[in-house]
C-alpha cells in the first residue's frame, strides 16, 4: 500500500479477501485464482501484469461484476457484490464501471456510434446528451470520422480505440481495462495513455492489466499475477 | 431505458439481421394465409352446398319408385311394384295422411325441345300445380299452369331460365311464344326463376313443367308415375308425414320388411343431414390441414428465433456487461418477435383475403372465415413471442461472462 494513496482516501474501492475461482470440477478443474487479497483505494492506478494464463482477465471480470467468484469475498464501495442480484450489479456496472475487454466485445453490424452510445442508452441520458457525449468521446479516441463505420469495417487498434471510448463515455468512476492497448501502435498507446492518465487526475480509479514495461510504469503501483497468485511489485514508485 | 430506445433496439436489430427477418416473416405469413385460405374455402364449399340444397322444396318429401334392395331370395315373391296414380290418391286421404297439405304425381321423359332453328334435349317434367312449391320452382314472368289447364290437359308449357334463353334468346320472355316438345306444339305462359347448376345432369333450370295431364297425352301414356312429390303440412310435421306415407305406401305394395321397399323417400331434411354431416367432416379436414401449416409455420419461427436468440447470446452478454438489465434485454427481444410477427400477420392476412378473390372454377367462392383470421393472428404471434421471448428469457438470466464466451 502506497502512502499517496492512504492520503488520497478513506474505504478502499476494491477490497478482495481469500477469493478464488475455479473453472470446472474434479479432473480438469482450473485454480485461475487461488485465495487472492487486493486493496484498491480511491483514486489509485494500478497495473496488473503477470504471464498468459495466469489468471489477470480472471480478476478483472470478477472485478467487473461479470462474473463471480467460486468462493472469498468481494466488496465494492463497501458493498458485497454477492448481496446484489442481477438487476442491481446492471445498474451498478452501468453507473459505476467502464469496462474495455480484450477482445473489444463490439456489437456486430451495429455503428460506431451507436456501440459508443450503448451504455448511456441503459443509463437513461438523453438523446441529445447520448449524442453530445458519444462525439466528444469520438473525439478523444481519433474516431470522429467512422462514426458510421460498423466493427467489421474498422481496424484492430480502431476497435479497441472504440472500446475504450465506450467504457469512458459515461465517466465511471472505476475502470478496468483488460489490455486496453494490445492492438495499437506506440502513438495511439501513448494517447490511450495520456488519456488514462488525465482520469487518474480527476480521481478516478484505474485497474488495467498489460504485457508492456511502459504502459504498467504510468501507474501509481503494479501487481503481478503468478499463477493464481497476486504479488505486489517491488520496487513501486512511492 | 424508455419504450421509444427498446423500439428502436428492436427495429435496428431486425434490420442489421434482414435475411434472417424476412425468413421469419415467411414461416409467418405461409401459416396464416394457409389457415385463411383453407378455412375459406371449406366455408365456401359449404355456403355453395347449402344454397343448392335450399334448391329442394322446404317442406316436401319425393317418392321415387326403385327396385327392391336386399339379396334376391330375401324378397322372394316382394316383386317391384311402380307407383300409380292410386299411390298419389291414397297419400291424399286426410284420413290416412293427416299431415299430407298437397300430393302432386310427377312424370317425366326427356324430349327434343325445338323453336325454329333451335333445338336441344331437355326434361319435360308433368305434375299438378302444386309440384312448383313442392319442388321449390318460382315462376319469375308469366304464371305457372292451374287447375283449369290440368283438367283440360291443356298443352302450356313454363320454361327453365336456360331454356327460354336457347330457344328465344338470353333474358328472353317468350311469354305467349310457341315450343315444340318432341313435334307438339306447347303454348309459353311462364318462365322459372334461375336456380343454377345443382350438380350434374340436375340442372332445374334446363327443365320444362307442363300439366300431368298435358304430357301423359302426349308423351307418356296414363301409366305409372316417375315420382310422387308429398307436402307436409308445416316444417314441424314433416316427420309425422313421412312415417305417413311410409306406412301408405308399405301397406299398398305390401311390404312388411322395410329393408325391401320397392321405393324410397327424399327429403330436403334428409339431404340437408347428410350433407351437413358430410360437410363438417369436410370442414374439419380442412382445418386439420389449415392447423398442420400454423404448426409447421410456428415450428419454423421456433427454430429461427431459437437460432437468432443463441447466436446473439455474445450480444446479449455484451448489453449485460454495459448494464442492460435482464428485464432491458428481454423486453428487447419480445419486442423484436412481436414486431417480425405482427408485420408478417398482417401480410399473410392480406395474402390469405386476397387469394379468397380469386375466382374458382366450379362457381363458387371462397368465404373468409373472420374467427380463423384472429384465430391465425393470434396464434403465431403468441408463437413467435412465447420461442422469442422464451430463449431470450434464458439469455438474459446468464451471467454476463457466460453469455460472452458463447460463440
Ligand atoms: N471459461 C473458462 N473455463 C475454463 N478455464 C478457463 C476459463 N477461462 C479461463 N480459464 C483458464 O484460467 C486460467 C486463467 O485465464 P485468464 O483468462 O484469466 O488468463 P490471463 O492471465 O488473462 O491470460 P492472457 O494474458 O493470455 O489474457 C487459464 O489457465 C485459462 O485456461
Ligand atoms: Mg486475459
Amino acid at each position: 500500500m502506497t502512502r499517496a494513496a492512504d492520503d488520497r482516501s478513506e474505504a478502499p474501492v476494491l477490497d478482495v479477501r481469500r477469493m478464488s475461482k475455479v473453472y470446472g470440477e474434479g479432473e480438469t478443474a482450473v485454480h485461475a485464482l487461488r485465495e487472492v487479497d487486493l486493496l484498491v483505494r480511491r483514486g489509485e492506478y494500478v497495473a496488473v501484469v503477470g504471464q498468459s494464463g495466469s489468471g489477470k482477465s480472471t480478476l478483472l471480470n470478477i472485478l467487473g461484476c461479470l462474473d463471480a467468484p467460486t468462493s472469498g469475498r468481494y466488496l465494492l464501495d463497501g458493498l458485497d457484490v454477492a448481496d446484489l442480484d442481477e438487476r442491481q450489479q446492471s445498474i451498478l456496472r452501468n453507473r459505476q464501471i467502464g469496462f474495455i475487454f480484450q477482445s473489444f466485445n463490439l456489437i456486430p453490424r451495429t455503428t460506431t456510434f451507436a456501440n459508443v452510445e450503448l451504455p448511456m442508452v441503459y443509463a437513461g441520458v438523453s438523446r441529445r446528451g447520448r449524442r453530445e457525449r458519444t462525439r466528444a468521446a469520438l473525439d478523444l479516441v481519433g474516431l470522429a470520422d467512422r462514426a458510421d463505420h460498423r466493427p467489421n469495417q474498422l481496424s484492430g487498434g480502431q476497435q479497441q480505440r472504440v472500446a475504450v471510448a465506450r467504457a469512458l463515455v459515461t465517466r465511471p468512476a472505476l475502470l478496468l481495462a483488460d489490455e486496453p492497448t494490445g492492438n495499437l501502435d506506440s502513438a495511439s498507446t501513448e494517447d490511450v495513455l495520456d488519456l488514462f492518465d488525465g482520469l487518474h487526475a480527476t480521481g478516478r480509479t484505474i485497474v488495467l492489466i498489460t504485457h508492456e514495461e511502459r504502459v504498467a510504469a504510468r501507474a501509481d503501483r503494479t501487481v503481478v499475477v503468478t499463477d493464481g497468485r497476486l504479488a505486489e511489485q517491488a520496487g513501486a514508485r512511492p | 431505458m424508455s419504450s421509444v430506445e427498446i423500439l428502436r433496439f428492436a427495429v435496428r436489430a431486425l434490420v442489421a439481421n434482414r435475411l434472417r427477418s424476412l425468413l421469419t416473416m415467411l414461416g409467418i405469413v405461409i401459416g396464416i394465409a394457409a389457415v385463411i385460405l383453407l378455412t375459406a374455402l371449406g366455408n365456401g364449399a359449404a355456403k355453395f352446398i347449402q344454397s343448392q340444397i335450399t334448391g329442394l322444396g322446404a317442406n316436401s318429401i319425393t317418392v321415387i319408385a326403385r327396385a327392391a334392395s336386399g339379396t334376391a331370395g330375401a324378397s322372394a315373391g316382394a316383386s317391384s311394384r311402380p307407383l300409380t296414380a292410386a299411390d298419389a290418391a291414397a297419400l291424399a286421404d286426410p284420413q290416412g295422411a293427416p299431415d299430407v297439405a298437397y300430393v302432386a304425381p310427377v312424370v317425366q321423359t326427356s324430349a327434343t325441345v325445338a323453336s325454329g332453328p333451335n333445338s336441344e334435349t331437355d326434361t319435360v317434367i308433368g305434375s299438378t300445380p302444386d309440384y312448383f312449391p313442392g319442388a321449390n320452382q318460382v315462376v319469375a314472368s308469366g304464371r305457372g299452369y292451374d287447375q283449369a289447364d290440368l283438367t283440360a290437359a291443356r298443352p302450356v308449357a313454363v320454361l327453365g331460365r336456360t331454356v327460354a334463353d336457347d330457344m328465344f334468346g338470353v333474358g328472353s320472355v317468350p311469354l305467349g311464344r310457341t315450343v315444340l316438345l318432341n313435334g307438339s306444339p306447347f303454348q309459353v305462359i311462364g318462365i322459372l326463376q334461375a336456380k343454377g347448376q345443382g350438380g350434374p345432369g340436375a340442372n332445374p333450370d334446363t327443365n320444362v313443367l307442363a300439366p300431368l295431364t298435358a304430357v301423359q297425352s302426349t308423351f307418356t301414356g296414363f301409366g305409372n308415375l316417375n315420382q310422387i312429390v308429398v307436402g307436409a303440412r308445416t316444417t314441424d310435421s314433416q316427420n309425422a308425414a313421412e312415417s305417413e306415407v311410409y306406412s301408405i305406401i308399405d301397406r299398398r305394395h305390401g311390404i312388411t320388411n322395410p329393408n325391401n321397399r320397392d321405393y324410397q323417400l327424399i327429403s330436403s331434411a334428409q339431404i340437408a343431414q347428410v350433407l351437413d354431416q358430410t360437410l363438417s367432416t369436410f370442414s374439419l379436414l380442412l382445418a386439420g390441414i389449415a392447423g398442420i401449416s400454423l404448426l409447421v409455420g410456428g415450428i419454423g419461427i421456433t427454430n429461427i428465433m431459437l437460432v437468432s436468440v443463441t447466436e446473439r447470446t455474445r450480444e446479449i452478454g455484451i448489453r449485460k456487461a454495459l448494464g442492460a438489465t435482464p428485464s432491458a434485454i428481454l423486453a428487447q427481444f419480445l419486442v423484436e418477435s412481436v414486431i417480425l410477427s405482427a408485420l408478417a400477420g398482417a401480410i399473410g392476412v392480406a395474402i390469405g383475403i386476397g387469394g379468397t378473390l380469386i375466382p374458382l372454377p366450379g362457381g363458387f367462392r371462397a368465404v373468409v372465415v373472420p374467427g380463423a383470421v384472429i384465430a391465425a393472428v393470434v396464434v403465431s404471434i403468441a408463437i413467435g413471442v412465447f420461442f422469442g421471448g422464451y430463449p431470450a428469457r434464458r439469455a438474459a438470466r446468464l451471467r454476463p461472462i457466460e453469455a460472452l464466451r458463447r460463440e
